[in-house]
């Protein structure tokens, strides 16, 4: 079954990009902490709150898409 | 524009810290277990439809592991956890999704980055990396950066230390 896989952070360094008035989304190899909820985990992807308005913190629950105009 | 991020193959994935639900829609035959079980966490009517913060994460997993199709898949966060899976477990990605777990072995020649959250403080980021804001791309080699997460800094999208003077607590 191959052909669906992704190649995203196979070989190249993760990449980190921060969506104006969203998140910022991590991509590769991650050792993710969380110092005050005390998470401690390895992850592939994340996406994490900027906007504030996460029901999810500290993760991106697409919150930010309720409102249109973008965070100054 | 490329689509969002948590996109992967298709499909989605969520995360509480924990556990990581994948959403394959191609895949789903509107048994509707998931929802009748647990409209908390899967509602079709909301957007988006899977909220993680809806029930413990031992009940997730009995709800995904409703699923007659791999349309729902579950994996521990903790890669050690995910190798001794009991047969009960019956959407685990191992019997779902077993490519998934196969990608993610492939990974093993790059270095990780370290990204930690700091109570009610910024995301501190360190590692090798590329870095896009703005329309800007940057490769940065043993970079450290500082995301502000308060959004009072005068120097966004990084941290200059105010969120201890406004009191910033993030939940």
């Amino acid at each position: 079954m191959k052909g669906m896989e992704t190649d995203n952070g196979k070989d190249k360094n993760p990449v980190i990009e921060i969506v104006e008035g969203g998140p910022i989304n991590i991509k590769g190899r991650i050792v993710f902490k969380d110092l005050k909820r005390d998470i401690t985990t390895d992850l592939d992807e994340v996406s994490l709150c900027l906007c504030g308005r996460s029901k999810n913190m500290p993760f991106c629950d697409d919150s930010h898409l309720s409102h249109f105009e973008s965070i100054e | 524009m490329e689509g969002k991020n948590d996109n992967f193959s298709g499909g989605r994935k969520y995360t509480n810290g924990e556990i990581t639900v994948f959403w394959k829609p191609g895949a789903c035959v509107h048994a509707s277990y998931c929802y009748r079980e647990l409209i908390e966490v899967f509602d079709p009517g909301r957007r988006p439809w899977v909220d993680m913060s809806g029930s413990t994460t031992e009940r997730i997993i009995e709800v995904v592991n409703m699923c007659p199709t791999e349309a729902l898949s579950w994996k521990w966060n903790d890669e050690e956890k995910n190798k001794n899976i009991s047969f009960d477990q019956t959407n685990h990605i191992v019997f779902r999704r077993p490519e998934l777990l196969e990608s993610k072995e492939t990974d093993e020649g790059v270095k990780p980055i370290s990204v930690k959250v700091m109570p009610d403080g910024p995301i501190v980021i360190k590692g090798d990396f590329t870095f896009s804001f703005d329309g800007t791309t940057k490769n940065v080699k043993e970079g450290i950066l500082s995301i502000c997460r308060c959004r009072a800094s005068d120097h966004m999208p990084f941290c200059d230390g105010v969120h201890r003077k406004i009191g910033y607590e993030d939940k």
